[in-house]
């Protein structure tokens, strides 16, 4: 067995450990990068250029540390470095598409949506899911970024602090400052959802 | 002993509650995200039992953490990508 750096392997050992330590972030990873370029094929180009800067920096890789936070941290500086210029500008939002569904009799005082699983219900969920995305898309890009990385990928504030080379403070009150903005954005889907009342 | 808080929270009770309310709005962030030490989840528990308007932020806060976590959609991940990662690292040196 040769040593953990990986210099010894060879190419087939090192590309078969690459593949089953690194790939299974793949998932999360184009999520991110999704949430960050709101763009399909940018997000296609941006995780493969943050796997191959990956293989490139393995060597250097702990192996048994956290590779989730570590691709994501790539991922990142990818994005900031080379990507941020030519992504696509945030949707816009336009809540009166759904704000008149919300309104209307067939979801207001229910009091919850997860309570039943019919077919209605599920269009309801749908609808909330398309909400958030669009509220969430509005925000600007570091307020998104906290907000996926801490609600959507579970990441803990010290992991956020280095995926962001930020301080922890730093993460504190951006995520603070980001879920204000989410608040406002939301405001109107949440009068309805009897958030507010 | 008070530290001042800058930012703008709910309103406060009249009686000398506030700088603990501001507190615990400080807290809000760390509870809902599981960071809060075993110290600050007593006090900011102990607090919202007997303060409405601190209670009513720890529901809206977590609520809001909920939609995300929970109504976000995950996009698909195209088939293709996972071959083309394989395909271009087998073909680096
Ligand atoms: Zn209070």
């Amino acid at each position: 067995m040769s040593e953990q750096t990986g210099k010894q392997l060879s190419k087939e050992e090192k590309d078969a450990r690459f593949e089953a330590e690194l790939l299974p972030v793949l998932d999360p990873l184009y999520n991110f990068a999704y949430r960050l370029t709101l763009d399909e094929d940018d997000a296609n180009d941006l995780v493969q250029e943050t796997y191959l800067k990956a293989y490139r920096f393995f060597d250097y890789f702990e192996q048994g540390t956290n590779a989730k936070a570590w691709l994501f941290r790539i991922l990142k500086n990818s994005f900031i470095n080379e990507f941020r210029k030519k992504s696509k500008q945030p949707a816009k939002v336009d809540y009166s598409e759904v704000e008149g569904y919300y309104n209307s009799d067939d979801v207001e005082g229910e009091g919850g949506v997860a309570s039943t699983t019919d077919m209605r219900t599920e269009s309801v969920q749908d609808l909330i899911g398309d909400e958030v995305a669009s509220a969430l898309n509005a925000l600007p890009v570091d307020f998104r970024t906290v907000i996926i990385l801490c609600d959507l990928e579970g990441f803990t504030y010290e992991e956020m602090a280095k995926i962001l080379d930020i301080p922890i403070g730093t993460v504190r009150s951006r995520l603070h400052r980001a879920r204000n903005s989410l608040k406002e954005k939301l405001e109107k889907y949440a009068k309805s959802m009897g958030y507010n009342s | 002993m008070e530290s001042k808080f800058t930012e703008a929270h709910q309103k406060l009770s009249e009686d000398g509650h506030e700088s603990e309310c501001d507190k615990i709005a400080k807290l809000l962030d760390l509870m809902i995200d599981g960071e809060a030490s075993t110290e600050e989840q007593s006090y900011f528990n102990t607090h919202i039992e007997e303060c409405v308007p601190c209670f009513e932020s720890h529901q809206k806060q977590k609520l809001l953490k909920g939609l995300v976590s929970g109504h976000l959609k995950r996009v698909i991940v195209p088939e293709s990508l996972a071959l083309s990662i394989k395909a271009r690292i087998q073909e680096t040196v």
